[in-house]
């Protein structure tokens, strides 16, 4: 396992993806914390996660869209499967790498908070209660990119059907608010971006953690029953 | 070694194996030949644990490939097809990689990957990016690939293929080498090289075993031949009428002329050299060309494959 994620973390920062990537969120970031925590003078700056969470939808399956499409197309599939290593230690290895870009994302991001609790007081609790609600939310993202990395030899087919995917459990929020009843209850229980909210307004979930925890270890396990299912066929 | 027992693999409707058995004792080199699409990737990427068999059981130092994929992957060593590289690293970053992933230990490593390095010349390659590469170069990083762990077993898929007339030589005196203290399987379709390279050969043909033998008993049917090639300075006709009034004659065929010289390909039931140089020199034509045209593992494998052909015709 350690020897596919390190493998696969040295790919991410030898290719363009990781970059542009990073700096693509950076870009955004630091421009929603100066109309954010700026302009407008606020001092929370989990709502600024909140904004960004939306282009999350669109950043994670970009980052996992190579890390199963690509060993099918070089045939390098063929050596993994020949080597002495399980299925699990494949996809729990390529998906700590992702997780691993992810991360190196929110941390140079915590250069905004830093620099309001220089210019103000921040609310510290739920700063740090927006940081865990995102790093779960994106890994529950990530764990979506790599289900259809599985699915498809193509980058961009896979990375276009995740951003679907995540696009579809967004739609569900404003659905589930415009039907409304039980219907409308459940679909917001579902979607992965309203259980952001309650990070993002400063209360912090045991229930959605838990939800984001195990929807990426099911999401995981799909994964590699798709894996292997696929060696069947 | 190998134990390979009525080995079927179904995709779909189309049947790619179908009931294959055969052994390979420790030692060989085993040349699986056939014609595009008869099975013999198929088989390999059974043996080596990448794609399930539909029935059938392969066993390798005694454990099965379904059972205890995790040992039976540590024997073999296997150069797909298409060599499985990543590109993006370079030469030593990549066996690094290999030997990571097939548990090299840490102190064994660097003499391992220097020895496999020299063996395969990629030596000076090391610090290269794979996507670099020449196709023969990536072939050999390939080549590496397999070596690395030192498997007793060594699967290569069309090892030559797209590599030029020296490299393919080299390669070839590679895999002589190596085949001293390892078991090799490696497919082909080129017949040259199972006679060049190989101790046995099986001859797979619509996913079915055509036939086997070691490579010598071939060689005996290509001896036993009473065919050849005889070029003669002479009138055309007279020279049929004396090789037709030869005992033991089969049959004479005009080929062609060139010049004065007269080409013709002579088939008989006995060996009748002495007599046609005999009777060439009562009459004062010299032969200045006289050659056995032998069947050859190329004429085998036709047979083989046209009798197979005419037989699914038939029915």
């Amino acid at each position: 396992m350690i020897t596919i994620y390190k493998r696969e973390v040295a790919a991410f920062f030898r290719s363009p993806i990781a970059y542009s990537v990073i700096g693509f969120f950076m870009v955004l970031t630091g421009l929603f914390f100066w109309i954010n925590n700026i302009i407008i003078g606020s001092t929370e700056f989990s709502e600024t996660l909140s904004t960004i969470s939306l282009f999350l939808i669109f950043l994670a399956p970009v980052i996992t869209m190579k890390l199963l499409a690509d060993e099918k197309r070089n045939g390098t599939e063929v050596l993994l499967r020949t080597s002495p290593i399980t299925v699990p230690q494949i996809i729990v290895g390529k998906y700590l790498a992702a997780l691993t870009v992810f991360s190196v994302m929110i941390v140079l991001s915590f250069i905004y908070p830093m620099i309001i609790s220089i210019l103000g007081d921040i609310p510290v609790a739920m700063t740090i209660g927006g940081y865990i609600g995102f790093f779960v939310m994106g890994a529950s993202f990530l764990a979506v990119g790599l289900f259809t990395s599985s699915l498809t030899e193509n980058q961009i087919v896979a990375a276009v059907s995740g951003i679907v995917i995540l696009l579809c459990m967004w739609f569900l929020q404003s659905i589930g608010a415009s039907i409304g009843g039980t219907i409308g209850d459940i679909f917001r229980w579902v979607s992965l971006l309203t259980r952001y909210n309650d990070f993002a307004y400063g209360a912090f979930s045991f229930a959605s953690l838990f939800y984001y925890i195990s929807f990426t270890l099911v999401m995981l396990f799909v994964t590699g029953m798709n894996y292997e299912r696929k060696r069947w066929s | 070694m190998i134990e390979v027992k009525n080995l079927t693999k179904v995709y779909g409707s189309i049947v790619a194996l179908d009931n294959v058995s055969f052994n390979v004792r420790k030692g060989e080199i085993l040349g699986f030949l056939g014609p595009n699409g008869a099975g013999k990737t198929t088989a390999m990427n059974i043996i080596t644990g990448y794609l399930p068999s539909t029935s059938g059981t392969v066993l390798v130092q005694g454990h099965d490939i379904m059972e205890e994929p995790k040992e039976v992957k540590r024997l073999i060593g296997y150069l797909p097809e298409q060599p499985p590289l990543y590109t993006d690293m370079t030469v030593r970053e990549y066996l690094n990689f290999i030997c990571d992933l097939k548990g090299v230990e840490l102190r064994k490593r660097k003499s391992q990957l220097d020895d496999i390095m020299y063996l395969v010349k990629i030596g000076d390659m090391r610090k290269r990016l794979i996507k670099n590469l020449s196709k023969g170069y990536r072939q050999r990083v390939g080549l590496a690939q397999a070596l690395v762990g030192d498997p007793p077993v060594l699967i290569l898929d069309e090892p030559t293929v797209g590599l030029d007339p020296k490299q393919i030589i080299e390669i070839r005196k590679l895999i002589m080498a190596l085949g001293r203290d390892h078991t090799v399987i490696l497919s082909t379709h080129i017949l040259s090289e199972v006679s060049a390279v190989c101790s046995d050969v099986i001859i797979i043909n619509k996913g079915k075993i055509a036939a086997a033998g070691s490579v010598s008993n071939f060689s005996a049917t290509i001896g036993s031949s009473n065919k050849f090639m005889v070029h003669i300075i002479g009138p055309k006709n007279d020279i049929l009428k004396r090789i037709n009034g030869i005992n033991n004659i089969k049959y004479v065929d005009f080929l062609r002329v060139d010049g004065d010289v007269n080409m013709f390909l002579v088939e008989s039931k006995a060996d009748i050299r002495r007599e046609l140089l005999n009777e060439m020199s009562k009459a004062n034509y010299p032969i200045i060309e006289l050659r056995p045209v032998g069947k050859t593992i190329e004429d085998i494998f036709l047979d083989v494959v046209s009798k197979d052909a005419h037989v699914r015709e038939e029915k």
